[in-house]
């Protein structure tokens, strides 16, 4: 029998080795210098075979290997700060956004070194520019594709009614009380955690204002601030031309409500354009058209990126760059827009795809184009990440006649400027 | 007779090497102490460091004293999470052990289908927070969800479960009692079944009512498992965050940014670990201390009492 030869000599002889051998795996996998790990985003039932396809041919093209893991957005965000916090070997290449760069300029490795000038020249300037350190100028992560909102908008239901898709502030309160009713709603915006941030930043801007000022304190509270939030808020609180839900509403049930019919327009990201046109994840299908986002005195909206960035702790940090480098090459940008509609980050890829596209597809793209040319980012400054946290509740706060906009907007602007001088933004 | 520090192997009799000593009893267990320090106190101990620290990814980490916890002590977002919680633990905890007792009486009679209600009173607790996060979401909706549906039905207005500030607190503390009123059936209905049924006999021959053999009798002999059910509550209260992330993220406006959500939002959105760490020993020194008080006040009354 087998437990009368295991002494307790022998038992704990091969439970040392077992120790011995997963403590030195983590090693003996590394020594593979032809073999590289990755942390990639998913977000839907194509991306693990576009990642598959991607690594496959990048193996194929130059024999290294790549292990990944996919997660979805905010676990992805939650583990990248985790294993950052941690100064991680783990991963080789992290999946990133603009949106929380600011947080990572000590941890990612700078990429410039590996991309040159006429190479960054190619991508959208937006992009390159809020992926910047702007301390040091050393880029964090390289755009992997491009993401701006344009108006979705039902264009069985504007015929019926004799409607045109709203191009300023004024129209979309128009339009959308004369779509309101029954049970529908003329529009749906969010109101919760960072898309609310993003829909305030954007009707900021489009009234004249911006985040910061010259001397990067905190501007978000201007005349045009307010006028943006008061504006925010009304559609909801005011106008009801908005589901009442919607101060609980992020991006995923904003796409929802519209395609399941129940609101007649929306602000949506390339995704939507794909989902839309699908008969399995849309009830609209056929019954919709695109039109700009809308404009008070600019024609402002948020161009951001999903990048892909370096690890500062990575021990293998050439095969690294040349995954990433596969990753917003041609090949994958053109696979990217087939397979999710997503926006190449690449200025020639986008021309190519742009006029390639035909029909609808063709003009949106062409909206799209321009949302992202014309794109802003908020300021990448020490310290705006949290900021951001703090916005959120602000912008929450007023969108839920919980404090007015305007004293909403002080008493974050005069934190902001605290939390920024604490982080260094201002050193 | 063989001493302690004897064993017989295989018929023979071996001396042990080592006498058998305080040291050695360590000396066993210290593999397993190892394995405990380092996954249980390290951790512990390297957060509470940590909130000493600015420690937000910027590449240095100053000592900064006290600065995290004063910052949050006199800050507005930290104020409305410990208001939230506080609001959310007592009322909760209260709805909890009352209906919990009330019910715990009446399944404890010998009435038809009580078999059955205890058995779907597992049901509840069984369930994870995340599904229960999930499904009162859908519930409170107030376009599509039941709640809403049944109230425009009876012709009762829609109540905005969700994107009203006090209803989304309500909404969260409806939750969290659904979840776990429950568990406290289950725990006094096994105090109740303990019971000495002699003192109760006696009240009865004695003429005392239903209520006073339950004010005066049940309930002073319940109290060591009502003073459990509470411990086990507050402790619970304390660190929600499943049903509440899931249901509202903390909004609308922070109106349900309880110590653990608020906590999550610093470290994983602000990417700011000192403060975050800060807050959770905040939360977890406020636990303490009102359970400190759950046990030293009844100590120091039966302590005047003595005297």
């Amino acid at each position: 029998m087998m437990s009368a030869n295991l002494s307790r000599r022998k038992f704990l002889a091969a439970s040392a080795a077992v120790t011995a051998g997963s403590l030195a795996a983590p090693w003996i996998a590394r020594a593979d210098a032809n073999e590289i790990t990755a942390l990639l985003i998913t977000g839907g039932p194509l991306y693990p075979k576009y990642w598959e396809k991607i690594v496959q041919d990048f193996t194929a093209k130059t024999g290294i290997k790549v292990r990944y893991d996919l997660l979805e957005f905010t676990p992805l965000t939650a583990k990248v700060v985790t294993l950052s916090a941690a100064r991680s070997s783990q991963y080789d290449v992290y999946s990133t956004h603009t949106a929380q760069i600011d947080s990572y300029f000590n941890h990612f490795a700078p990429l410039n070194s590996y991309f040159s000038d006429s190479e960054l020249a190619e991508f959208y300037p937006v992009a390159v520019k809020y992926l910047r350190d702007p301390k040091t100028g050393n880029l964090a992560a390289i755009p992997r594709n491009m993401d701006s909102r344009v108006q979705y908008y039902r264009s069985d239901i504007y015929q019926e009614k004799g409607l045109k898709p709203a191009e300023t502030w004024e129209e979309l309160v128009d339009v959308g009380l004369k779509l309101t009713g029954n049970g529908h709603y003329g529009l749906v915006v969010p109101g919760q955690g960072d898309p609310a941030q993003r829909t305030f930043s954007d009707l900021l801007w489009q009234a004249g204002g911006d985040w910061v000022d010259q001397a990067n304190k905190p501007a978000f509270n201007s005349e045009a601030g307010i006028k943006a939030l008061t504006f925010y808020r009304d559609l909801i609180q005011k106008h009801k031309i908005v589901p009442p839900d919607a101060v609980g509403y992020q991006w995923n049930e904003n796409s929802t409500e519209f395609s399941s019919g129940t609101v007649y327009a929306n602000f949506d990201w390339p995704g939507a354009f794909a989902t839309l046109s699908n008969p399995e994840t849309s009830r609209v299908v056929g019954k919709w058209s695109t039109a700009p986002y809308v404009k008070d005195k600019a024609a402002i909206s948020c161009a951001i990126s999903h990048a892909m960035a370096l690890n500062g702790q990575s021990g293998r940090k050439d095969a690294a760059v040349e995954f990433i480098k596969y990753t917003v090459g041609p090949e994958a940008q053109r696979l990217q827009f087939d397979q999710f509609t997503n926006f190449p980050s690449s200025q020639a890829i986008a021309k190519e795809v742009i006029s390639a596209a035909k029909g609808p597809q063709a003009v949106w793209l062409q909206q799209l184009e321009t949302t992202i040319a014309n794109g802003k980012e908020w300021p990448k400054l020490a310290g705006f990440s949290k900021v951001c946290t703090l916005m959120f509740s602000a912008i929450e706060q007023a969108l839920t006649d919980q404090v007015s906009p305007a004293d909403s907007l002080n008493q974050a602007a005069t934190e902001a400027e605290e939390i920024m001088r604490r982080a260094g933004a201002y050193d | 007779m063989p001493s302690v520090a004897q064993h017989t192997v295989s018929g023979r009799r071996r001396r042990s090497p080592l006498p058998y000593t305080w040291q050695r009893g360590y000396l066993l267990a210290s593999p397993a102490l190892l394995v405990m320090l380092a996954i249980l106190l390290y951790p512990l101990g390297y957060s509470f460091t940590m909130s000493f620290f600015r420690w937000d990814l910027s590449g240095s980490a100053p000592f900064i004293g006290m600065a995290n916890y004063t910052d949050e002590l006199f800050g507005r977002q930290f104020n409305q999470a410990l208001r939230n919680q506080t609001i959310f633990s007592i009322i909760s905890i209260t709805i909890e052990v009352v209906a919990g007792m009330a019910i715990a009486v009446l399944v404890n009679g010998k009435l038809r289908g009580m078999r059955l209600a205890r058995t779907l009173l597992l049901v509840p607790p069984m369930i994870a927070p995340a599904v229960v996060g999930l499904n009162f979401r859908w519930l409170f909706n107030t376009q599509y969800g039941l709640v809403d549906a049944l109230l425009r039905m009876f012709n009762l207005p829609d109540i905005p479960w969700l994107n009203h500030p006090t209803w989304a607190l309500v909404s969260v503390i409806v939750a969290d009692v659904w979840q776990n009123t429950p568990l406290m059936v289950l725990l006094f209905l096994a105090g109740l079944q303990s019971l000495p049924q002699e003192p109760l006999e006696a009240a009865t021959v004695d003429g005392a009512t239903p209520w006073q053999r339950f004010w005066h009798i049940v309930l002073p002999l319940m109290r060591p498992i009502i003073m459990i059910a509470l411990m086990l509550r507050i402790i619970d209260t304390f660190r929600t965050f499943d049903v509440v992330w899931l249901m509202t993220q903390g909004g609308p406006g922070g109106a349900t940014n309880l110590l653990t959500v608020y906590s999550y939002l610093l470290a994983f959105q602000a990417v700011d670990f000192g403060h975050a760490a800060a807050v959770s020993y905040i939360a977890l020194g406020m636990s303490l201390f009102v359970l400190g008080l759950l046990y030293g006040i009844p100590w120091l009354i039966a302590k005047r009492r003595a005297i």
